[in-house]
């Protein structure tokens, strides 16, 4: 592809156009990027939440699921799995989490683990939840 | 030049009708062996029959866009065997968001852009309309937008590549006596003095 020919055949109300997409593009790039750390871990079991704690208090948590259970650990202001009875242990090679919207999942044992920001949800007046 | 006895709005009517036909034929041969290809990346398309939605829509106006892009969706998922699944809606999706930004595009700048401008509307278009079919209907997640900015730059990138093929195939149609009547009204619209004050 010749260097320069191909910008002659955009018009010049083109070439401003993608200019301003081409910085579009690249700003799409920085919001994700600038994600606050987490300030709540939620478990879930089926879609189903089984467990709600914050993320800045040190503890170890076993969770039930139809092969056994996931310990999940607390420290450091992030989560990760530490031992799980699936095959693979995949969760536990998926290592830290500790920003909104971050995600582990255990799938043979039905469980996800999700962080969540500080926005207030419904569960921001309970420390913990355990249905 | 044509030796038809028909008059020339009949015969330019005629001719509208083949062409959108052929470029519907075409946009749909290209949008089977684009998904045929091996690709490592997958649903990142480089949408190549959009090429011919935008020789139709410089050709023949808005309209014509519209019945090209969505035959060519329709009748390519139906060849391919995908009518009405998840991929045909996110194509369907995709496609109406694209068609949509691609619309406004040429009729708000009427003269001033060009097949790539067009063609990068329309590429950024379908892919934000595929995430959000995405997002509403296969995994409702919102960290699918995560895969917002890798899709815009391909977009952006492919925009660009379709809408050169585009301008390259336009130039060489009009050199084509069957569009010289269509060249004449191009040109028509563009030595339009502007009403701008």
């Amino acid at each position: 592809m010749k260097a320069i020919g191909w910008v002659q055949r955009l018009t010049p109300f083109d070439r401003k156009l993608l200019i301003v997409v081409a910085v579009l593009v690249a700003l799409s790039f920085l919001l994700p990027l600038s994600q606050s750390v987490g300030a709540r871990v939620i478990v879930s079991s089926d879609d189903r939440v089984i467990f709600v704690a914050p993320l800045n208090k040190e503890q170890r948590i076993e969770l039930e699921g139809p092969l056994g259970i996931t310990v999940l650990q607390i420290e450091n202001g992030s989560a990760r799995i530490v031992s799980s009875p699936c095959p693979h242990k995949i969760c536990i090679g998926m290592g830290k989490v500790s920003h909104t919207g971050d995600l582990l999942a255990c799938l043979p044992n039905h469980l996800v683990i999700r962080i969540e920001g500080d926005s207030a949800g419904e569960d921001a007046e309970y420390d913990f939840i355990v249905r | 030049m044509t030796s038809s006895s028909a008059s020339p709005p009949e015969l330019e009517e005629v001719r509208r009708r083949v062409f959108l036909a052929l470029f519907v034929a075409l946009a749909v041969a290209l949008h089977t062996v684009e998904v045929l290809l091996p690709n490592p990346l997958p649903w990142f398309r480089i949408g190549l029959a959009n090429i011919l939605a935008l020789t139709a829509l410089f050709s023949y106006g808005i309209q014509a866009l519209w019945i090209v892009s969505i035959s060519r969706i329709l009748i390519g998922s139906l060849l391919l065997g995908s009518l009405f699944s998840p991929g045909f809606l996110l194509s369907l999706g995709g496609g109406l968001v694209a068609n949509t930004l691609m619309s406004f595009g040429y009729k708000l700048w009427q003269n001033k852009i060009g097949p790539v401008g067009v063609s990068v509307l329309g590429a950024l278009g379908h892919v934000t309309g595929q995430l959000l079919i995405a997002w509403l209907v296969v995994i409702r997640h919102p960290s699918i937008w995560m895969l917002l900015p890798f899709f815009l730059l391909f977009a952006l990138i492919s925009g660009i590549v379709n809408g050169l093929a585009a301008d390259y195939l336009l130039t060489s149609l009009y050199k084509h006596p069957a569009f010289a009547r269509l060249k004449q009204n191009q040109d028509i619209a563009n030595s339009e003095p502007h009403l701008e004050p």
